[in-house]
């Protein structure tokens, strides 16, 4: 299932620092949602921790000027319905889409070396879905922000 | 490997040569003993010599995951450590939260075998299949938060997961703990051990996965298990909300069965000062969880105000708030926050050390040792700057730290004076906030316990919530072997022991159940029960060719001898004549010779262990 959606609206996975426990189950529903496996390293969100109280979130923010498509030296990714999709007959795994992103929002597949990011998983994110705490949540901009 | 769950193979590490080594887990291997507990439990009988020192260059570590590591499935952010302890010299294992353990695997390992030792500082880098021997001179000194971090930048991976020791371990504190991020694998001084090898820190990142072997079986349990989870109010909102501090009004004030003023009564008066509701109140930050834990019960707590204003740590659990709070008469939660951050820091367990402290508290109490012996600290109960001071003097081995860092049995005989009457621990691991008076199980469970004064060998929930009358002496062998089968395959698997809350406080077909759909094994539930006492006896042969026989199966004389004087649980203890009852069926139900509690060569063998039996024969120990 795709989901369509106007032009001017925009899908956002927001993170609640507040309520995160930094437990990890949206790295690993991520990997298993994509690859049948688990395993942190090919999950498109990252959590780290960075003292006892402050967690940072890593995920593709869909935002405006979408740096990796410029960044692109073989034109492989492109924006459509609200994701930045990879063509991967064209790419050439060279890495600079995840240097050009300043939210750390890609990183390459360790096998494959294609680019991983996040594609809201067919409209219902499993990250959103299995985080028991309710820190992750999918909101549509820009209404979200009103 | 045809099972899943598992990488099919173990990284060895041989620190003096600084040579690294495959150690192959077969599909046999797997099957037989499981992983984490079983695994290191075959290692370490087959590699150390028990009669050596715990920091003998002989002495290993196995750094060890099961089968849940890696997977998304409920506490599987766990990792496993086993050595011969320093502490009871006896085998002993810690289990830990921690992405570590899953790093390993996605490394491509099901373990690390540390042996040999090495000449300088070392840290260890693990990344896939490349192993790196770091120097660690700078690192040496440094607290374990510290540590974790100068690693992960100078490796440049925040990713990177790094379990560490800090100055304790260094100095051979014999409780010595591994940090890994704000978790410790923290009691029988596996930390010590790894300081005797001068390994600081264990880095490891990998790339790989791990998968189970049976996705759709397993999504369903998964299901399944959310459900059920949901029913059980301690999971489902308990945890949750207040984390393991939720104990101390359930334990201290209604069953008045916490440990206080080292076990001079089990109810702490002020029991609402260091109670989980005012935690959650007045000193809640945060809550955080170990990896792939849907409970997280572990908070980030500070205070706010007071004497110990700005202190701050993830936690204090229960056990803490017993060992550094009631058991030294202190009342003082920024007190116990302050020193359950800086024994993490300084890296040591916080229950040997405050049940130390609390031991020599009686100790200057009743005279035998005065302030010329204690450095001219007045050894007070109640005194909060000593408990505090005292942990880094411990962890640098000064003045009377010197003594502390020893535990509270050594630190009884050097004191002498029948001190070691009141040295709450067992076979020399010092007893937890779960009392051996007021529940009758534990009595008999710490007596047996591979690791002495352990509530992960046997475990108390079972009491505590009625399903095994606390105060029954018929039916609690079958009960505390039930238990103590429960918490082995926890630690095979390996997860948190919050689970036998959805899973059952025994083995029941719903552990075999949630294991099935991920190794693929089809065990039935008597395959998984020997497996559990196969690993049992294991543990039970190292201690046996320590020297641990019948007579060490005890408790310390104050349990045996003095009811609890007040509250509600006054009166209750178990005197010597009615643990050696429930002795008597516990050897026989387990196999073990009466007269020894050696597992005898027909249990032995019956469990797949012929060459355990023949060791024992071997060694004279056994026919």
């Amino acid at each position: 299932m795709t989901v369509v959606v106007a032009q001017e609206k925009k899908p956002l996975i927001r993170f609640d620092l507040k309520k995160c426990a930094f437990c990890k189950i949206c790295e690993l529903s991520c990997s298993k949602y994509h690859y049948k496996k688990f395993g942190d390293s090919i999950s498109r969100i990252t959590i780290i921790r960075k003292g006892p109280l402050m967690f940072k979130y890593f995920i593709c923010t869909r935002c405006e000027k979408r740096f990796c498509i410029p960044a692109c030296p073989t034109k492989a990714l492109s924006y459509k319905d609200g994701n930045i999709v990879v063509d991967p007959k064209l790419c050439n795994s060279c890495g600079d889409c995840v240097k050009a992103c300043p939210f750390k929002g890609i990183k390459l597949h360790p096998e494959t070396k294609l680019p991983l990011i996040c594609d809201l998983c067919d409209g219902d994110p499993s990250c959103v879905k299995d985080c028991p705490k309710g820190a992750l949540s999918l909101v549509w901009l820009p209404e979200a922000r009103k | 490997m045809k099972y899943g769950g598992y990488k099919g193979k173990v990284l060895g590490i041989n620190l003096t040569t600084k040579k690294t080594s495959t150690i192959e887990v077969t599909d046999e291997f797997a099957r037989k003993y499981l992983g984490g507990n079983g695994f290191a439990a075959r290692y370490l009988f087959d590699m150390v010599d028990p009669r050596m020192d715990a920091f003998d260059v002989t002495n290993i570590v196995a750094m060890m995951t099961g089968p849940f590591q890696g997977t998304n499935a409920p506490t599987a952010g766990k990792y496993y450590m086993a050595t011969k302890s320093p502490l009871t010299n006896g085998y002993f294992d810690s289990v830990s939260g921690g992405f570590i353990g899953a790093q390993i695997k996605y490394a491509g390992y099901d373990g690390i075998l540390i042996t040999g030792k090495a000449d300088k500082p070392t840290y260890l880098f693990v990344e896939d299949g490349r192993v790196e021997f770091k120097p660690a001179e700078k690192l040496w000194g440094k607290l374990t938060g510290e540590t974790q971090e100068s690693i992960k930048e100078e490796i440049g991976d925040p990713n990177l997961c790094v379990s560490a020791i800090g100055p304790a371990g260094e100095n051979l504190v014999r409780y010595a703990c591994v940090i890994t991020e704000y978790r410790a694998a923290g009691r029988g001084g596996v930390g010590a051990v790894l300081g005797s090898k001068k390994l600081k820190a264990i880095a490891v990142r990998g790339s790989g996965t791990n998968e189970v072997a049976d996705p759709e079986a397993y999504e369903a349990w998964m299901q399944w298990y959310k459900e059920e989870a949901k029913k059980v109010p301690a999971i489902s909102t308990g945890l949750p909300t207040y984390g393991t501090p939720s104990l101390v009004a359930s334990i201290g004030k209604m069953l008045g069965a916490m440990g206080s003023y080292n076990h001079q009564t089990e109810f702490f008066e002020d029991w609402e000062n260091i109670s989980g509701e005012r935690l959650k109140k007045e000193f809640w930050d945060k809550d955080t969880a170990c990896p792939t834990c849907p409970i997280a019960c572990s908070k980030v707590f500070s205070a706010k105000s007071g004497k110990w204003k700005g202190a701050i740590s993830e936690g204090p659990e229960y056990e803490t708030i017993y060992s550094l709070g009631s058991m030294c008469g202190i009342d003082d939660l920024g007190a116990i926050i302050k020193g359950d951050s800086l024994c993490d820091e300084w890296g040591m367990d916080t229950v040997t050390y405050g049940v130390t402290v609390s031991f020599l508290m009686e100790a200057y109490e009743k005279g035998l040792v005065t302030r010329e012996n204690t450095d001219g600290m007045e050894f007070k109960f109640g005194n909060d700057d000593l408990m505090i001071a005292y942990i880094e003097k411990t962890a640098k081995r000064e003045g009377v730290g010197n003594l502390i860092a020893e535990g509270s049995l050594r630190a009884a005989r050097i004191i002498g004076g029948g001190s070691e009457r009141f040295a709450i621990q067992v076979k020399g691991l010092e007893i937890p906030g779960h009392s051996a008076r007021a529940l009758r199980g534990m009595a008999l469970g710490y007596s047996t316990a591979t690791r002495g004064g352990s509530h992960h060998d046997p475990r108390p929930t079972g009491e505590y919530a009625g399903v095994s009358d606390r105060k029954a002496v018929e039916g609690k062998a079958p009960w505390v072997i039930g238990t103590q089968q429960m918490t082995t395959i926890g630690d095979s698997l390996v997860n948190c022991h919050f689970l036998e809350r959805v899973l059952g406080f025994t083995l029941t077909q719903k552990w075999v159940d949630a294991i099935n759909p991920i190794t693929g094994f089809g065990y039935t539930l008597e395959e998984l029960t020997d497996v559990a006492e196969r690993i049992l006896d294991l543990e039970r042969s190292f201690n046996v060719r320590v020297g641990i026989r019948r007579k060490d199966d005890t408790l310390p004389r104050r349990f045996l001898e003095e009811p609890i004087p007040e509250g509600p649980s006054q009166g209750m203890y178990t005197d010597e004549q009615t643990l050696n009852r429930m002795l008597d069926e516990f050897y026989a139900l387990k196999g073990w010779d009466p007269k020894t509690g050696i597992p005898t060569r027909e249990k032995l063998t019956r469990m797949g262990l012929e060459d355990v039996a023949d060791c024992l024969s071997r060694s004279g120990i056994s026919p």
